[in-house]
């Protein structure tokens, strides 16, 4: 079923609306979930949290593409479930990525403190529409979705040297950039 | 801010991107059922491309004796063996350009030292030999400060030669060149290096990205691929500082082999991306 017609379904308020969004998004929706909690049980509760809230969202939102709205939601659900149990673990999968964000952010003392969330995402996506389309995909699969290197490098039928390679130089063109902005001092 | 905030704050990357990623994993969403079956329906026609080969005559064996190149239907799909996928392989698509060689039990292996470098690369001169040899340092594009020359501003790799075995590509293995197009396809043979030569000029080219502030934009590099058939070794010599300078560079190539013997079975991978370390 394409994405119109599911949306079509929530907007007829039918519950048949989530199972065919579990259906075709639900693989995406659960890596999504699972990178971040490393808990199959906390990852199913999240992806079925993120399908309520999508059923609360539309109508009257007709999300496109629907895959990143949900996307998007369960990333937020499943961070909101980390801050709220603080039972992350120093070297867990997350909290790799987490160091590896530090690079480009060396510290709190080092960014300027008017820094917004939204001023960085904002540099972020000019830096990404940069990029030649390989170096993003690994990007946003490392620090948007939390995937691991291996997997990336699978995916992207690489080395996983060379995808960790590219992420390391990545993560230094970006740290150059936000320095040459201003927005790192 | 904390890197939980800024991890967070990520939440808010453009829709295209992320929508992207998703589409390019293909271990993240599902196959849709149809392209499966045109898989299976070009796994077929392959297969009975290569039965007609076969049956046609052993002229068809002599005409691809020598490096061969073609540009892949863009739906043409390249499966590669990958065993840390599940699926034990993976599939490419989009391939802009297809290289492959003839089928070689043995290839000698080589080394090189530059006989010739641009000024700019007189860092780089050296009397060692190598197999590979990169001028990304150079660059002021993620390379150390104190390397980068004015000249390569904004460049991505100026040079990068690195050595191929043509054993690695028997049974179907190839060159791939995956994200630039390729303009004329120039092929010769140089008598002085005994190597038969395809080189081109190849582009991509990025639209216009307003809501970014992006100007409409075009990478580019040159390529070029020696191939010493007899001997089984390939040089593939790419680069953004233009083709005279790189034609000038591979034909001051100083190459010697290494005595050892590389075959197929050395070779985890049997497919190669040009666009590696360019792009």
């Amino acid at each position: 079923m394409d994405d119109s017609a599911i949306i079509d379904l929530f907007f007829e308020r039918s519950e048949q609306a989530i199972d065919e969004l579990d259906k075709k998004h639900g693989k995406a929706v659960r890596k999504t979930a699972s990178n971040l909690l490393h808990d199959r049980q906390d990852a199913e509760e999240c992806a079925n949290d993120a399908y309520l809230a999508v059923w609360n969202s539309i109508p009257p939102q007709r999300p496109n593409p629907l895959v990143v709205f949900v996307c998007r939601i369960v990333r937020n659900l499943a961070i909101s479930r980390l801050r709220r149990e603080t039972a992350q673990k120093r070297g867990s999968g997350l909290d790799l990525v987490l160091d590896e964000l530090e690079e480009f952010l060396p510290s709190a003392q080092n960014v300027e403190a008017d820094l917004e969330a939204k001023e960085l995402v904002e540099r972020v996506n000019r830096f990404l529409a940069t990029l030649p389309y390989d170096d993003r995909y690994f990007f946003v699969r490392r620090y948007f979705f939390a995937d691991a290197v291996n997997d990336i490098a699978a995916a992207a039928g690489q080395k996983e040297s060379r995808v960790s390679l590219r992420l390391f130089r990545l993560r230094e063109k970006l740290k150059k950039t936000l320095e040459k902005e201003g927005l790192l001092v | 801010m904390k890197r939980e905030e800024a991890f967070e704050a990520l939440s808010g990357l453009d829709d295209a991107w992320i929508a992207e990623a998703i589409r390019y994993a293909p271990a993240e969403s599902a196959r849709p059922p149809e392209r499966i079956a045109h898989m299976k329906k070009r796994m077929i026609t392959l297969a009975l491309a290569a039965v007609l080969i076969l049956a046609l005559s052993v002229t068809a064996y002599a005409a691809i004796s020598a490096m061969s190149h073609r540009v892949p239907d863009p739906e043409e799909t390249f499966r590669v063996t990958w065993e840390e996928n599940p699926s034990g392989y993976i599939e490419w698509s989009d391939a802009k350009l297809v290289v492959t060689f003839p089928d070689t039990a043995e290839s000698r292996e080589i080394e090189f030292r530059p006989g010739w470098l641009p000024e700019e690369m007189a860092s780089l001169q050296t009397d060692t030999w190598q197999q590979r040899l990169t001028a990304e340092q150079l660059t002021d594009n993620g390379g150390p400060k104190d390397t980068a020359v004015p000249a390569y501003s904004g460049m991505v790799n100026p040079l990068l030669i690195d050595v191929y075995a043509t054993s690695q590509f028997n049974e179907g293995g190839a060159m791939l060149l995956l994200y630039y197009t390729p303009e004329e396809i120039t092929e010769e043979h140089w008598d002085e290096l005994n190597v038969d030569v395809l080189r081109f000029h190849c582009t991509q080219h990025f639209d216009a990205m307003p809501k970014y502030n992006m100007p409409e934009r075009t990478l580019q590099q040159d390529i070029l691929i020696l191939e010493n058939a007899e001997a089984g070794w390939i040089l593939c010599i790419r680069g953004e500082i233009g083709m005279d300078q790189l034609i000038r560079v591979a034909k001051n190539l100083e190459i010697r082999e290494t005595g050892k013997v590389l075959t197929y079975a050395d070779f985890e991978d049997h497919y190669l991306f040009m666009d590696g370390g360019v792009g």
